[in-house]
């Protein structure tokens, strides 16, 4: 055990497994793209290329098919296009995945720089904590295959930094760029507003001082700087790229019903309804929002922000994820970067047993719905009902069980994280 | 109204004055039931039985005024209803056919053809429906038909035609109708056999009808067909006129005596991921010329599709022994299910990889050169009847055509052929000078159609689905709330004074 302390106690050692861990597997993906017909790398990332190419020729991203992201995708995965003297293109076709596979690395070390100095932990603490992110097998598979999930994970993460260092309108603009990216981040919208915290007042004010005292000067900083950089992004998208830009980018996501199976809870009743639509009589489509922005949005954030704000964001992940129309395994890591902050004051750490059964229960029901899926896939039977169906609420329950013990957990701190770890932001009030 | 009557005997028969008895206004042909039989009508607008006359006006009214009118999407539109309608009647109740511009996929242009106009295209497996025969048989054979048993033998006939093609002209206000029967073969009893050989005879009305009784000779130039025989204009012959003709065809079976043939089926089980398999025996397969390249043109109905992307991997193509995607059109959503999907379908030219030089003479490499396609299937809605309770649908997926496409002789003039076909579907997709050597199938049970079972969600199981989705829901979403209101209940008052203190 203590070869296993001393190689978390240096930093130099734990990063740079995890860049050689990346790199190792980036040059293996490249071994096996050149010589199996199966590739290693991810069809996402070939869409992205492509659309990459079509900008670097002065078209629009949205010429190739299936692309459905912001241009700044395109935009950034420009390099992979290029093709030098000393660089030729086929390793500059790489530049994404070793952009995404940084992104990683950086998300790891803001990890460990906000245990340390937000949450009092030695360097050791918070290496190990880190390294559930940076030395995760699934987390290096994702982005050296060329999935863009890595850059959102440095966007959250380096969101929570900027709250907790006090740095409101940078933090604005990350949450900007954020919901441009990828839309979901908006919820955090709501646990950073409520962790801000409202200006004291005295006991018998009036209604009118309560709610002024509601918009302090962080808050107003947070949603005018969230808001002006989203709305001066997709200012500048649309006026390069029109009404495609807001087709794909935001609307296809609004309308979208995956009927192709995947781990959601209503994905079998979104299939029956559209297949049968004469006698759909429950309209799943609209109501599903409801508990799923209930959650998220509302109890979550309310009740818990001011605890911790990194836990929160995890509960409140993790709800939107559980209780979203389409959930597959991508997502997971939308809620996995924040394991880090939530696990020190968890119980599933403290009692082992706990956290051991929550791992392999989450696991089995992957592994279950999954075998399922394969029997639908590669042998052509009918697992729809009750096969899948029945796996989807397995995972589903296993979910709501795992969110319950967080909110438990988060919801049983005492005291609030903003008064005791950073004592300068009393002095501001 | 014009008619010609075709009929043609195989390589080395040969057709004798005696076989053929010429009337003042009928012809009598012994050998009718072991010759092949090309039946072609030439229609002006009028002479159009009426159903078929409005779809041809309403083309011949926007055809024409395409050349004034700028807006070239509005004449497509007012040409869609009535030419699905004509279709549905010709094909029957379940084509899936609203608009052209629904429904049909438009062919890619390439640059060797200087084709201005889109050529739309549907297809559809179905059989023949028996309306066509009924369509027609009110005008080919009016009430002034001297042998109306006859004629309605031989327009009901059109159910066991091989192909059927109509062909309208817009300019010239006429249709062009083309039935042609395979020989009917030893096995076909006597009565069909003594009904064949029946007269044919020419209209009351006089119009020309042009008899011709052929044999297949040998051609002298490469590339061209030589048929040789007697031709006879009914009324106005007295006797049948020899005759020996030999002119450039697209079209040909593979040279020499070589029994080639492929046979095709799924991989068992097909998933929802079906690999389709082409097999050709390895030793016999050499291409005709030096030019040329082995293709399959394969249509998909809706239900299958084939993901463009997946194929542009050269490494992944060689493993499956293609050689190359050329063409795709029709639909290609790769995500929608196809309760969604308006097109018919899509069609897919494939250059497909032949076995090395090395390995065609060889004794050893006694096994099957075997091609694989990859397709996928979409999400097809569950079985209409409520007794097919197997959680399945069936897709009939047919068998595409296999051929070697050549370059042409130089200075061929195709449309010389007076047995000419065009606009095929694959033909379009290569340049104009191209020679097709067609690789017949060898059926398994006589069919050429492959039937696949498609894993469907049964709506029978529909109630318990909704009603445990809504109470896993509600519960969850319960218990949720509950753990957190319980863990911040008893602290919230205490946080708060603490705050303000």
């Amino acid at each position: 055990m203590s070869m296993l302390s001393s190689f978390f106690s240096s930093p130099w050692l734990v990063f740079g497994a995890a860049i050689l861990f990346r790199l190792a597997l980036l040059i293996y993906g490249r071994w096996q793209d050149a010589n199996s017909p199966i590739k290693y790398t991810d069809i996402d990332y070939l869409v992205f290329t492509d659309a990459a190419r079509f900008v670097a020729r002065g078209q629009s991203p949205y010429d190739r098919a299936t692309y459905r992201y912001t241009p700044l995708l395109a935009w950034i995965l420009i390099p992979t296009t290029w093709d030098t003297e000393a660089i030729p293109n086929h390793i500059w076709f790489d530049f994404g995945k070793v952009l995404f596979a940084a992104g990683d690395i950086a998300t790891g070390w803001l990890i460990m720089r906000i245990l340390v100095k937000r949450k009092d932990m030695s360097v050791q603490q918070a290496l190990k904590y880190a390294g559930l992110w940076l030395l995760n097998p699934m987390v290096a598979n994702i982005s050296t295959r060329g999935s863009s999930e890595g850059l959102l994970a440095v966007l959250v993460v380096a969101l929570v930094w900027a709250v907790l260092e006090g740095r409101i309108r940078v933090a604005g603009m990350l949450l900007g760029l954020g919901v441009h990216f990828k839309i979901y981040p908006f919820i955090y919208a709501a646990s950073i507003w409520w962790w801000l915290g409202s200006d004291p007042v005295s006991d018998g004010a009036d209604a009118l001082t309560k709610t002024k005292a509601m918009f302090t000067k962080e808050r107003t900083a947070l949603a005018m700087h969230s808001f002006m950089t989203f709305m001066a992004l997709n200012c500048v998208m649309y006026s390069f790229y029109g009404v495609p830009f807001i087709e794909h980018s935001y609307r296809y996501h609004f309308t979208r019903i995956d009927h192709r199976h995947n781990f959601s809870v209503y994905n079998t009743v979104l299939h029956l309804n559209s297949a049968h639509s004469a006698d759909s009589s429950f309209k799943v489509e609209s109501l599903a929002f409801v508990p799923q922005l209930f959650l998220s949005v509302g109890v979550i954030p309310f009740l818990l922000a001011k605890k911790d704000l990194a836990s929160t964001m995890l509960a409140q992940t993790f709800a939107f994820v559980t209780f979203n129309k389409v959930c597959t395994s991508q997502y997971f890591l939308w809620y996995m970067v924040f394991l880090p902050f939530y696990l020190p004051l968890s119980s599933m750490l403290r009692n082992s047993r706990l956290g051991l059964t929550a791992l392999v229960l989450w696991v089995l029901g992957q592994a279950l719905w999954l075998q399922q899926g394969f029997e639908l896939e590669f042998n052509g039977r009918s697992t729809f009902v009750p096969g899948l169906w029945l796996a989807s609420m397995l995972f589903f329950g296993i979910n709501c069980w795992i969110l319950g013990v967080i909110v438990k957990d988060v919801g049983s701190q005492a005291g609030f994280e903003r008064t005791i770890a950073a004592p300068e932001h009393k002095k501001d009030r | 109204m014009k008619q010609r009557i075709t009929y043609v005997l195989p390589e080395g028969s040969r057709v004798e004055s005696s076989d053929v008895k010429v009337d003042k206004d009928s012809l009598k042909f012994d050998r009718a039931d072991e010759a092949a039989k090309e039946w072609r009508l030439t229609l002006a607008l009028n002479d159009l039985p009426d159903e078929v006359r409005e779809g041809c006006s309403w083309a011949v009214e926007h055809l024409a005024n395409r050349s004034r009118c700028k807006q070239y999407s509005a004449i497509v539109m007012s040409f869609t209803v009535p030419l699905c309608d004509l279709l549905r009647k010709l094909l029957g109740v379940t084509a899936k056919c609203h608009s052209i511009q629904e429904s049909f996929s438009s062919t890619p242009k390439i640059p060797e053809r200087l084709a201005i106009t889109t050529t739309w295209q549907y297809f559809q497996y179905a059989p023949l429906s028996s309306r066509l025969g009924e369509i027609f048989l009110s005008k080919a054979c009016n009430t002034g038909h001297p042998d109306l048993d006859a004629c309605a033998f031989a327009v009901r006939d059109l159910q066991r035609a091989s192909y059927v093609e109509f062909d309208f002209e817009a300019i010239g206000r006429k249709l062009e109708f083309t039935a042609v029967w395979a020989p009917q073969g030893p096995k076909q009893n006597r009565a069909m056999a003594r009904r064949a050989t029946r007269m044919i005879r020419r209209p009351k009305t006089g119009e020309r009808t042009e008899v011709g009784t052929l044999q297949v000779e040998k051609a002298t130039e490469a590339e061209e067909l030589s048929l040789g025989g007697f031709l006879t204009v009914i009324g106005e012959d007295d006797h049948p006129s020899k005759t020996l003709f030999s002119f450039p065809s697209r079209h040909h079976t593979l040279p020499g005596s070589s029994p080639v043939t492929f046979a095709a089926s799924f991989q068992q089980p097909t998933g929802l991921h079906p690999k389709f398999q082409i097999k050709l025996p390895r030793q016999q397969l050499t291409p005709p010329k030096d030019t040329c390249g082995l293709h399959a043109y394969w249509t998909l109905p809706s239900a299958l599709f084939i993901d463009r992307y997946q194929l542009s991997d050269p490494l992944f193509l060689a493993s499956q022994n293609l050689v190359a995607l050329h063409s795709l059109s029709g639909e290609q959503d790769l995500e929608a299910p196809n309760w969604v999907i308006e097109q018919w379908g899509s069609a897919a030219l494939f250059e497909l990889g032949a076995p090395p030089s090395s390995q065609i003479g060889s004794s050893t490499q006694k096994s099957d050169w075997i091609i694989t396609i990859p397709t996928h299937l979409r999400y097809l809605a569950g079985p209409q009847k409520p007794t097919d309770t197997s959680g399945h649908a069936s897709v009939d997926v047919p068998w595409p055509i296999v051929f070697w496409a050549c370059e042409a002789e130089e200075g061929l003039e195709m449309s010389n052929n007076p047995f000419d076909r065009v606009d095929l579907g694959y033909d379009r997709l290569f340049g104009p000078q191209t020679t097709f050597y067609h690789i017949p199938p060898a059926p398994k049970v006589n069919t050429t159609v492959e039937e696949i079972k498609v894993p469907v969600l049964d709506s029978e199981k529909a109630e318990w689905v909704r009603a445990g989705t809504l109470i896993a829901v509600v519960a969850g979403f319960a218990w949720i709330c509950w753990q957190l209101l319980r863990a911040t209940s008893g602290q919230n008052f205490k946080a708060q004074k603490q705050k303000r203190k």
